[in-house]
């Protein structure tokens, strides 16, 4: 662990006994206080810095390993940990939050790039590592560079970083989940491809769920069992994508299930992406679900209009294509569901424009992606939004534009109201109508109540996620 | 009228080609089709959709043909009707063709994403490039039928395709069924094709599913 924790003091020169036994009495108070999963990812990576040097001290320090967990820190948990000082030293304490030197927000040289730099340099693409990049079967694409970070995958990115920056050690599995076509695989191919960076000889393997089915059947036909441990659990780094493929296949299960538990206790990392979240996968062993959840479990959410028009306007720049930001919106706007879907768009709206030879305009735009956006606008109507929510939680549609305000009907009546504003063009007062006639304060208070809720409500959370693909279709 | 649905059936056979497609309003998407499996191509994988009789078929049919040597070039027709297997090997084929190890050409009823199929199937089709086959439009049917019918030899008159249009299924392989039809209908009773011929053979074949 590159973290020093909080228990050993002895190997941060920087605490001195005071705050290093506020500390230590501090993280064991987060501990009782947070499920487990919120304390590893969030309180244990924190170290204690510098201090004023006063008694008692005016302020302390403590060093994120890295800006999301600072900010992350300073948003959630600094009244907290600003109350447990004064309580500690009996006077107001002010709890500083900054973040290590941040080597993973530098850009580092592309893989192509550093070829011809140095000669240590035994890339993905080397002509050396060829053979043994192969095997890995990561895309070279796939690196935290060409990755677009928003909001909605931020912390996916941070827990992929420092995953990548000390495999083995830090969260083990990885398990990350997402609707499909939000960059689950381009993540995790990211930390395959940094750990080869990094050092060229790591035995890394990334795995679609769908293909080691077939070789768990494989190894069975031609009675290679032996063989398919021993390489399973030679890996230093086994990413599986795609794991809700498992389902119902209990051999392949129970295989993983050893892989599994070979690779972690030799400290070897794992990384799991899926479509749903751990409780949710159907058809997998109890045993197995549970040990999804020893590291950390973290969610990537569809990107917010921002974002597209990020991943755009990145996409088009690798692309040599010069986009216009008003293009990029237009786009973004009217495509929301997943991050395929903008590039496929985008795809075509290059094609469209080589074929007729005519610039990248908003009109060519238009003209360009009418079919694809015409299928769009009508997918999503505020009568489909009402039928999905209130199937969803075994409501009546002519409920939700009732007076009645018991709690089973508010929820779900707002959920539509928030949906209603985020997926269609419709004013607030058009929205209020559509719900019994109600007043627009009504709906902005329904949007902005869940926008908040969702923030903190990982159940609500995962059920708006789920709402969201069913709407979109 | 046994002979004559012969007729019908064996002008039925004529095989789906580029050159017997009519473009119509498809000239970009028959652009991208036509580098798909070449060095020339911007993408591994297209997916062309659009209402049944508008050409997808006939196209999907086209490119398989031109590509047929190829083992890495598949073709999947009718993708909505897959089932849960067969959804799976089209994830892997796709996956196989973003990693550039196939090409992948793939039709159906509608746009990606209001596929009845496994999400990850979905968004993938969403991902490359995608055209909707746009069916022709009357005038392009007439002038399309018009030149079918004089490569056969036998000019028709714009009241002939009138009334094809107006009487007959207007998608473009029955139309054009059934012009093979006429051509071989005014050979065998050897009267030359009239308006009177053309209601002759309508009116006869009324029973078919044309």
């Amino acid at each position: 662990m590159s973290l020093a924790s909080p228990s050993e003091p002895d190997t941060d020169p920087a605490a001195t006994g005071i705050p290093v036994e506020f500390w230590a009495r501090c993280t064991t108070q987060f501990q009782a206080e947070l499920p487990r999963q919120q304390f590893e990812t969030w309180i244990k990576p924190l170290k204690l810095g510098n201090g004023s040097a006063e008694f008692p001290p005016t302020e302390i320090e403590l060093i994120a390993p890295n800006r999301f967990v600072q900010q992350w820190i300073r948003e959630r948990y600094i009244g907290r940990l600003e109350s447990l000082a004064a309580e500690y030293w009996g006077s107001p304490v002010r709890v500083l939050v900054t973040h290590v030197a941040p080597a993973d927000t530098a850009p580092r040289t592309e893989p192509t790039l550093r070829k011809a730099a140095s000669a240590e340099s035994v890339v993905p693409n080397g002509a050396v590592a060829d053979a043994g990049y192969a095997k890995t079967r990561l895309n070279q694409e796939y690196t935290f560079e060409t990755f677009v970070t928003g909001k909605a995958n931020q912390l996916a990115r941070a827990a992929a970083v420092q995953v990548a920056d000390n495999p083995g050690t830090s969260y083990n599995p990885l398990f990350l989940y997402g609707g499909v076509g939000l960059g689950k695989t381009h993540l995790v191919q990211a930390i395959g491809n940094q750990m080869i960076r990094r050092s060229p000889d790591a035995r890394v393997r990334y795995i679609h769920a769908e293909q080691y089915v077939t070789d768990v059947v494989r190894a069975y036909q031609k009675k290679a069992f032996d063989e398919f441990k021993r390489y399973y659990h030679s890996l230093d780094l086994l990413i599986i994508d795609d794991i809700q493929f498992f389902n119902n296949k209990n051999r392949t299960q129970e295989e993983f299930f050893y892989a599994f538990n070979a690779l972690i206790e030799a400290h070897k990392q794992v990384i799991i992406t899926c479509d749903t979240y751990p409780r949710e996968i159907a058809g997998i062993e109890d045993r197995l679900i549970s040990r999804f959840g020893w590291g950390l479990t973290v969610a990537i959410e569809p990107p917010e209009l921002e974002m597209r028009v990020a991943i755009l306007l990145r996409k088009a720049e690798s692309q040599g294509v010069v986009l216009d930001e008003n293009v990029a919106f237009f786009i973004a706007k009217h495509l929301r569901s997943n991050v395929r879907e903008l590039e496929g768009a985008l795809r075509k709206l290059i094609a469209f424009s080589k074929f007729h030879a005519r610039d990248i305009t908003l009109e060519v735009a238009r003209d360009a992606l009418r079919d694809l956006l015409r299928v769009q606008n009508r997918a999503i109507s505020i009568e489909n939004i009402q039928k999905t929510v209130a199937d969803f939680y075994r409501v009546k549609v002519p409920e939700l534009f009732s007076k009645k305000r018991t709690a089973d009907l508010v929820k779900p009546r707002q959920i539509a109201m928030y949906f209603a504003k985020e997926l269609t063009s419709l004013s607030l007062p058009e929205i209020g109508e559509s719900f019994g006639g109600r007043d627009h304060t009504t709906v902005l208070h329904a949007v902005r109540k869940i926008t908040e809720a969702r923030k903190s409500d990982n159940q609500l959370n995962h059920e708006l996620h789920v709402l969201d693909q069913i709407i979109k279709g | 009228m046994n002979m004559r649905q012969m007729v019908l059936g064996l002008s039925e056979g004529a095989p789906p080609t580029f050159d017997n497609f009519v473009p119509g309003r498809n000239a970009a998407a028959l652009a991208a089709l036509a580098a798909l499996g070449t060095p020339a191509a911007a993408d591994r994988c297209l997916y062309l959709w659009g209402e049944p009789g508008s050409g997808r078929s006939h196209l999907l049919t086209a490119w398989r043909t031109r590509h047929a040597g190829a083992g890495h070039c598949h073709a999947i027709d009718d993708v909505e009707r897959l089932d849960a297997a067969a959804q799976i090997a089209l994830f892997n084929l796709y996956n196989r063709a973003r990693a550039g190890d196939a090409w992948l050409l793939v039709a159906g009823p509608c746009a990606p994403a209001q596929l009845t199929l496994r999400d990850d199937v979905k968004s993938r089709l969403s991902w490359g490039l995608s055209f909707e086959i746009l069916p022709l439009t009357d005038d392009e049917k007439r002038a399309a039928l018009s030149n079918r019918a004089r490569e056969h030899g036998m000019p028709m008159t714009p009241e002939m395709l009138d009334y094809l249009l107006s009487r007959a299924r207007r998608d473009m392989p029955s139309l054009i069924a059934l012009i093979d039809a006429l051509d071989m209908f005014s050979l065998e009773t050897k009267r030359p094709l009239t308006l009177p011929l053309v209601r002759e053979l309508l009116n006869q074949n009324q029973t078919l599913p044309l």
